[in-house]
């Protein structure tokens, strides 16, 4: 359709703009993003570790994607489910070009490890054996040892017959398939079936028993082998897998039978929670009691080593109901979160990237500040992981032992395992603060980390809370209720990451701190709200899902159309790690095609389709890849003249604007503006780590030609390092002592 | 710098509200937290009388929500009252001491005219230019669940307040109990209120405009405020409501940014309104957004003295007895010489007595309304007084005051009847009882003195001595009516203070 046909039909009616051509599928464009993450394992100019962790989250990723996506598109279609998403595909279509692209995508990333990552660490002296042929004596020896000592005793093989169900093999575990033949004489063998009971599995020709055997995950999975004297020095290591071992011990599992083969095998279940939160009287034990359902997911995924005895496939794909497009023949090891643990190997430091600094102190908060002084003398911005998380642990941790504070309320999302944050809030309560704590219960696979820091919690005397009913909370706020000479202050943090100091070192986030008294205000009403103290009836600053956040985009969308169309420079910048809510992306075409600028920043999965003619052809979108993983979301409208920009938890997804507690917030101080600004520019000229969406749904890494090389991850790291050195200067010459000089004076 | 930290609760009749103040000399009040709970008592009482029994320990819960949040903010002080929901339940007094027992709050039960009084107080103290609104023709129009109340305000003095059964809960019931069709509601809403405005139009304007209408409500409120709109031209608002009147409720919803379930009461408070615009002739609206527990706020730094009065609201009390007065015609010029009379009567006794400030306040408005049941008869005048100020809204008095002023005036006129004969016939207590007798031994003294309504002790001095009351009148006035009627009414205030009042008159 041309540019000037799209104009006409679109003046016609508001339907235009939802055409299913004009919207890519979101479990697509998902597999679309992980396609991004596995080219950097891909790149040569990164560096060998981190091509290694680029291939393990891309693996991480897939699973997560299955176990949540895939299984529910896979309900859809089984439940008859016709209606079709934005980009015209019903659910067992979308099943069909999922699995398909899934497979490509498999293949890919078994490719990618085997013919450039295997290669290449055995270029710089890492070797992965794959069998004990490859062995030393030495090593072989060691092993031995190891498996006696270490391994057997926690090796528990499971068999399968009449008397005993199919075991139930746990979600993401590896598992050893073991097809066994009893031994001539031999008596009823670790099976122990009794004849009566014995109903041997019918294969081909002959008569053959199954049993699994899980790869404990209490072990490590990658065992470097000891060195041969001297070699740790020169760099080198070898290493083997954890089934490998078990593999090659099969026999010793099962000494009555004979090992017909053995292959590893993973499955990969649903993760989708049905609990009915109107009727639960107690969410942490509906939760609890899910997920311990969780465990009988039905199976949406199998993965097998290639070349895996048919009979035992068999055994599995009919146990396990799978259809043929679900199996994963996998030329390599199962499961490649397992490089993530070579990347932690001793002695090879310098295959790393060493260009991003650590996070830097915030210049506005030096080491050992007021922290509630600096945050009077105005808000605080913070943009992670270039600058540290430390003042976000610190305003908590401060505010548990100050005696002037009355009150810390916070919401929890995801936290680290052994949280700083959390034990802040405990010691709070133990002084005799209100601590109010949101946990969230319901986030996706932290649920049981979740219910633990909720129980822990709530021992230590804080007030936990679990969220509104039906909603996800998953906005980051904290408010301190502090009692000072001219009465109550409010002290607020908002960010749009988590409350986790382990990810705030990985995770690209930006964080504001304020008094300011409306910004408190609300604060205080979101808890309110929250804890089902009171329903507000009105907001200063904040922006909350699912009340208002949606319809506040889509007017301020709307308003940059009408400047537009006016006639008046009119510009949208956005940056978040997802657009596929339908109405957004109709109205960033409305507002496209009213002549709007708009420039997104949309690191995973989008849903809008550029340089459609008439629509969206003034729309560009651009995902950064890079060392850090990119979750802050910013919005930046230009607002005839008056910018207005806010940061926040939400993306332009639908979960997060109708499903879930989102809270976006306004930058107002020029400084707060300029550094959030500067940050959207930045990214939009990166030309190292962005790939552009082109109109047919691909990306592709950015043109450089003619182009400054910019790296924006590395920008921010430097530009931090500066700013932090700047501020230690300045404090080094305002405590620098200097006596004065003594100045003779001459009598002229 | 002395800050409180106050907590104000408002059992309401669809809402129990805790807000947390800080009051200080140097910032006002400042209001720090808000928690807004939802039991609908209102609807309960208003058909039942009685409230059902969730709902009883439901409030007590939220009491005891509140009172841990006031204990969190280290409030030392807090005042908590219900409304018309608990004022209107047969069994209060049992469900209050429940509520106290799970919750340790001790909630008080504000009259209609308390409420009102504290309603008008802080719009009063929140508007900046309240008394140039005023002085021009201005009403307040407070919208509660159960009722509204309409004050009317001209040259700067309150003229007139009525209570009318039109709140918006109430509304809400009515249409919901008939079952009526979307499409009716506004014509039912319409019927309802015309009809209640046309008597008070009659009563109080004669066709008169209001030009200025200040709203005190929940929901209008909220949404101006929201809007940052805190005066607009009626116009503009009759507009708002009418286009609102399209929406769907969750499209009300969204645009207004309220809860679905608060969209009927929000639609019903807009429809309320535009009625009474039309009827008014109103040209402008003020929001102040200010709720009862600002009221309640207000009152606290009033009577703490850490807030100088933003207006002068004694005079209103007394600009609203007169009006009453005068609608039952009574003479005021006498009730001006007895009014200057007892009260150098009073000023006589305060120090040596410990007389306060309010009882000088009610002896005034007794005098005022001494004679207003001679408008229904003469003969049984003390009754006719007793009932006509029982039923009288008296802005600013509580239903406790207002009893005592109304008794005042009954032994005025009739026999004084003793504390332990008539415990079983009020709710009086004896410190209010012993009020009663100590402002009915003035008020009879002042009445004895114009006797013959001819202000013959327009003149006079008193001496306060150990054993008398020494009432000096200058020679030459003929006071022998008055002395002889005097004996009576001296054994009376004897009785009471102690000291017998005897008249001097200079030879």
């Amino acid at each position: 359709m041309t540019g000037s046909e799209n104009r006409k039909t679109k003046d016609s009616g508001d339907n235009f703009f939802r055409n299913p051509s004009f919207y890519i599928n979101r479990e697509l464009s998902w597999l679309q993003f992980d396609r991004r993450c596995l080219m950097e394992a891909r790149s040569r100019e990164n560096p060998l570790m981190e091509r290694l962790n680029f291939l393990s989250i891309t693996a991480s990723n897939l699973d997560e994607f299955f176990m949540v996506r895939v299984a529910s598109i896979q309900d859809m279609a089984k439940g008859g489910y016709t209606k079709r998403d934005i980009a015209g595909m019903t659910a067992g279509e979308q099943l069909c070009a999922i699995l398909k692209e899934a497979h490509s995508f498999v293949d890919l990333q078994y490719s990618t490890y085997n013919r450039s990552l295997v290669p290449a660490l055995s270029q710089e002296g890492i070797t992965l054996i794959t069998g004990y042929e490859g062995l030393t004596k030495d090593e072989k020896q060691y092993l031995d040892e190891l498996f006696e000592t270490e391994i057997y005793p926690v090796v528990t093989p499971m068999a399968s017959d009449a008397s005993r169900p199919f075991p139930l093999i746990r979600n993401k575990s590896l598992n050893l398939g073991v097809l066994l033949s009893r031994k001539k004489n031999a008596g009823p063998g670790i099976l122990g079936r009794t004849k009566k009971a014995k109903k041997q599995l019918r294969t081909e020709t002959e008569n053959l028993e199954f049993a699994t055997v899980q790869v404990p995950s209490v072990l490590p999975r990658v065992i470097r082998l000891p060195a041969a004297q001297g070699e740790e020095k020169q760099g080198r290591a070898r290493i083997i897998l954890l089934e490998t071992v078990i593999r090659e011990n099969m026999a010793s599992l099962f000494q009555s039978y004979d090992i017909v083969c053995a292959y590893p095998f993973r499955i990969m279940r649903s993760a989708d929670m049905d609990i009915d939160e109107d009727e639960a009287e107690d969410l942490l034990k509906e939760i609890e009691k899910s997920l311990k359902q969780r465990r009988h997911g039905d199976a949406i995924r199998l993965e097998v080593e290639s070349g895996m005895d048919r009979r035992l496939l068999n055994i599995l794909v009919e146990e396990l109901q799978l259809s043929m497009d679900e199996i994963f023949e996998i030329d390599g090891p199962l499961d490649l979160t397992f490089l993530s643990k070579v990347r932690k190997l001793e002695g090879f430091d310098s295959l790393f990237e060493h260009r991003y600094s650590a996070p830097q102190p915030v210049p506005e908060l030096p080491e050992g500040c007021d922290l509630f002084a600096q945050i009077r003398k105005g808000d605080i911005f913070l943009h992670h992981p270039y600058e540290t998380f430390k003042p976000v642990v610190d305003f908590v941790a401060k505010a548990a032992v100050d005696p002037d504070v009355l009150a810390i309320k916070q919401t929890l999302y995801r936290v680290s395992g052994n949280s700083p944050i959390v034990a802040a809030l405990a010691r709070a309560a133990d002084n005799g603060k209100q601590v109010t704590v949101l946990v969230e219960l319901k986030a996706r696979f932290d649920e049981e980390n979740n219910i633990g820091w909720a129980k822990m919690l709530e021992k230590a005397g804080c007030h936990v809370i679990y969220g509104l009913v039906g909603l996800k909370t998953h906005s980051k706020i904290t408010l301190v209720v502090r009692r000072e000479e001219d009465g109550i202050r409010r002290y607020v943090h908002l960010a749009t990451g988590n409350y986790n100091d382990t990810t705030a070192r990985l995770y690209t986030d930006v964080g504001l701190f304020t008094c300011k008294e409306p910004f408190g205000e609300d604060a205080t009403a979101v808890f309110n709200m929250l804890s089902g103290y009171s329903e507000p009836r009105s907001w200063n600053k904040l922006i909350l899902a699912p009340l208002w956040l949606k319809d506040r985009f889509l007017y301020m969308i709307g308003r940059e159309a009408e400047y537009a169309k006016r006639g008046e420079r009119a510009q949208i910048k956005a940056k978040m790690n997802s657009l596929c809510d339908p109405d957004i992306i109709e109205a960033l075409y409305k507002a496209s095609a009213a002549g709007v600028q708009i420039q997104l920043i949309v690191r995973g999965i989008c849903s809008l389709k550029v340089g459609i003619r008439g629509v969206s052809d003034n729309i560009t979108v651009r995902s950064i890849v890079g060392n850090f993983l990119e979750h802050s979301r910013i919005f930046y409208f230009e607002n005839g003249g008056k910018p207005e920009i806010y940061a926040g938890s939400a993306d332009w997804m639908p979960r997060n604007l109708d499903r879930r507690v989102e809270i976006v917030f306004p930058l107002e101080d020029e400084t707060v503006r300029a550094k959030a600004l500067h940050i959207l520019d930045v990214e939009l000229q990166d030309t190292e780590q962005a790939s552009i969406l082109h109109p047919d749904g691909t990306y592709e890494k950015v043109d450089r030609r003619g182009k400054e090389k910019v790296n924006s991850q590395l920008v921010f790291c430097n530009e931090a390092v500066l700013a932090a050195k700047k501020m230690q200067e300045e404090l080094h010459r305002t405590r620098l002592f200097v006596p004065e000089e003594h100045v003779e004076e001459t009598g002229d | 710098m002395t800050i409180h930290t106050f907590g104000a609760i408002d059992v309401g009749s669809y809402e129990q509200e805790l807000k947390i103040f800080e009051v200080s000399k140097a910032r006002g009040i400042r209001p720090v937290d808000s928690l807004v709970r939802r039991v609908d008592l209102g609807s309960d009482t208003y058909q039942t009388g009685k409230i059902r029994s969730g709902n009883v320990r439901e409030v007590g819960d939220i009491l005891r929500e509140f009172r841990e949040v006031m204990n969190n903010y280290r409030v030392t002080e807090y005042k908590a009252y219900g409304t018309s929901a608990i004022r209107e339940m047969d069994n209060a007094s049992m469900v209050l001491s429940l509520w106290e027992q799970r919750s340790g709050i001790h909630v008080g039960v504000l009259s209609n005219s308390e409420q009102r009084f504290l309603d008008y107080k802080s719009a009063a103290a929140k508007i900046g230019d309240f008394d140039s609104i005023i002085s021009d023709s201005c009403a307040i129009v407070d919208i509660g669940g159960g009722s509204i109340q309409i004050s009317l305000f001209s040259d700067g003095k309150l003229g007139a307040t009525q209570n009318l059964r039109l709140g918006i809960l109430r509304l809400y019931e009515k249409i919901r109990s008939i079952d009526a069709r979307e499409s009716q509601r506004d014509a039912m809403i319409s019927e309802m209120v015309d009809s209640q405005l046309e008597v008070f139009q009659k009563l109080y304007l004669n066709n008169r405009k209001v030009r200025n209408l200040i709203i005190v409500d929940d929901y209008i409120s909220a949404l101006m405020q929201s809007r940052k709109m805190e005066d607009v031209p009626a116009a503009a608002f009759i507009e708002y409501v009418r286009m609102a009147r399209d929406m769907s409720v969750p499209e009300i919803a969204r645009r207004v940014q309220i809860a679905d379930d608060n969209v009927p009461l929000l639609y019903i408070s807009g429809v309320l309104m535009e009625r009474i615009i039309e009827a008014f002739g109103t040209e402008h609206i003020w929001a102040p957004g200010i709720t009862l527990c600002d009221g309640i706020a207000y009152e606290f730094a009033e009577k703490q003295k850490i807030l100088p009065p933003s207006h002068n609201f004694e005079e209103d009390i007394i600009a609203c007895a007169h009006n009453i007065s005068r609608r039952y015609m009574g003479d005021e010029t006498r009730g001006e010489t007895i009014e200057t009379i007892a009260l150098r009567i009073f000023d006589a006794l305060r120090k040596q007595y410990g007389l306060s400030k309010r009882e000088r306040l009610l002896l005034r408005i007794c005098a005022i309304l001494h004679d207003c049941g001679k408008y229904i008869s003469i003969t049984n005048l003390a009754e006719c007084s007793y009932n006509i100020i029982m039923s009288t809204e008296i802005i600013g008095l509580s239903h406790i005051e207002r009893e005592i002023v109304a008794n005042v005036v009954r032994f005025n006129h009739s026999e004084f009847v003793y504390y332990e004969e008539q415990q079983n016939m009020s709710d009086l207590d004896l410190d209010a009882y012993l009020m009663i007798g100590r402002l009915t031994a003035i008020l009879r003294l002042a009445n004895g003195m114009d006797r013959s309504h001819k202000r013959k002790f327009e003149d006079f001095g008193l001496t306060l001595k150990p054993d008398r009351l020494q009432i000096n009148i200058r020679p030459g006035v003929d006071i022998t009516l008055e002395k002889g009627m005097f004996a009576h009414r001296a054994d009376f205030f004897e009785e009471i203070f102690g000291i017998r009042p005897v008249i001097r008159q200079k030879k």
